[in-house]
């Protein structure tokens, strides 16, 4: 026993120092405040830009008013459109179709990082959350 | 006994090997995209941002030591304690996320590769089970060669 606790003891030992290189030099490290607001967060906001990164399809169904459609499929193509919309007084709100979906996370961090935008921030819930409050059922 | 051992320790090397390999694996997943396995933690909605950042920059690098140890047979039986202790507690933790309601990725094989549920559940349940075995049938390391000569066996 003393040697399985000796043993796991210097296993998670070692690895605090690659995870402490990850944490300060890792090209995709995480930023330690959570970018996800959620909708009661957000409605108290002025002058938001709602990014929407579901498929065309959906957005085409149905979207939060006032959105902007930007999904990676069409990233090229779709990005001149939001900064048409976009200045920097707005905060960005990217939405997803709900909890489970990580495309909204991904298109934040693309904005962040390769268009270098402040304020990006990801709705919690995404679409769903939006139509649960909007249209209940 | 000694006749009847080579097999038996055989099946227990290949074993040993895939769960390490299986770490190993989805240690390095993890490692490459740091922030999207935090994300993936936030998503289970039991920890603090903070806490699934930390956890995110340091359990994969547990998985991948604990893959290693496994695969090549160094500090075995610390990292068969670690991985059962990892796997109970992903099971316990991916098993709530549907009574709760959510519908998330496990984030075990990357960022946002959903499984689904009973797939995670089940195959996670699985290799607990293997590494219980593993650590029920064999207090001593795997090798010859440790065997011979470990501290262990002083």
């Amino acid at each position: 026993m003393k040697i399985v606790l000796r043993q796991a003891s210097a296993i998670l030992a070692i690895a605090l120092l690659p995870a402490l290189v990850t944490g300060l030099w890792h090209p995709r490290r995480p930023a330690w405040q959570s970018d996800e607001v959620t909708l009661a967060a957000a409605s108290a906001w002025q002058n938001v830009l709602w990014v929407d990164a579901r498929p065309d399809a959906d957005f085409a169904r149905a979207h939060i008013p006032g959105a902007v459609s930007l999904n990676e499929d069409r990233w090229d193509e779709l990005l001149p459109g939001l900064l048409d919309h976009w200045d920097t007084t707005r905060k960005i709100i990217v939405y997803c179709s709900s909890l489970s979906c990580q495309t909204s996370h991904d298109v934040a961090r693309r904005l962040r990082e390769e268009v270098n935008l402040p304020n990006v921030f990801v709705l919690q819930g995404g679409w769903e959350a939006w139509l649960k409050r909007n249209h209940p059922s | 006994m000694a006749e009847a051992e080579p097999p038996f320790v055989n099946i227990k090397r290949i074993i040993a090997a895939i769960i390490g390999l299986i770490f190993l694996i989805t240690g390095c997943l993890k490692v490459l995209d740091p922030a999207g396995f935090a994300i993936d933690i936030q998503n289970y909605r039991l920890l603090p941002w903070t806490c699934g950042v930390l956890l995110a920059l340091y359990l994969p690098w547990v998985e991948i030591l604990c893959g290693a140890a496994l695969l090549f047979n160094i500090a075995y039986r610390g990292a068969l304690c670690i991985g059962a202790l990892l796997l109970a507690l992903f099971v316990v933790a991916y098993g709530s996320t549907r009574p709760r309601g959510l519908d998330i990725a496990c984030g075990c094989f990357g960022h946002g590769i959903h499984r689904g549920y009973w797939a995670v559940v089940i195959g996670d349940t699985l290799l607990l089970a293997a590494v219980i075995w593993l650590m029920k049938v064999d207090s001593r390391p795997l090798s010859p060669v440790i065997r011979g000569n470990g501290p262990e066996n002083k």
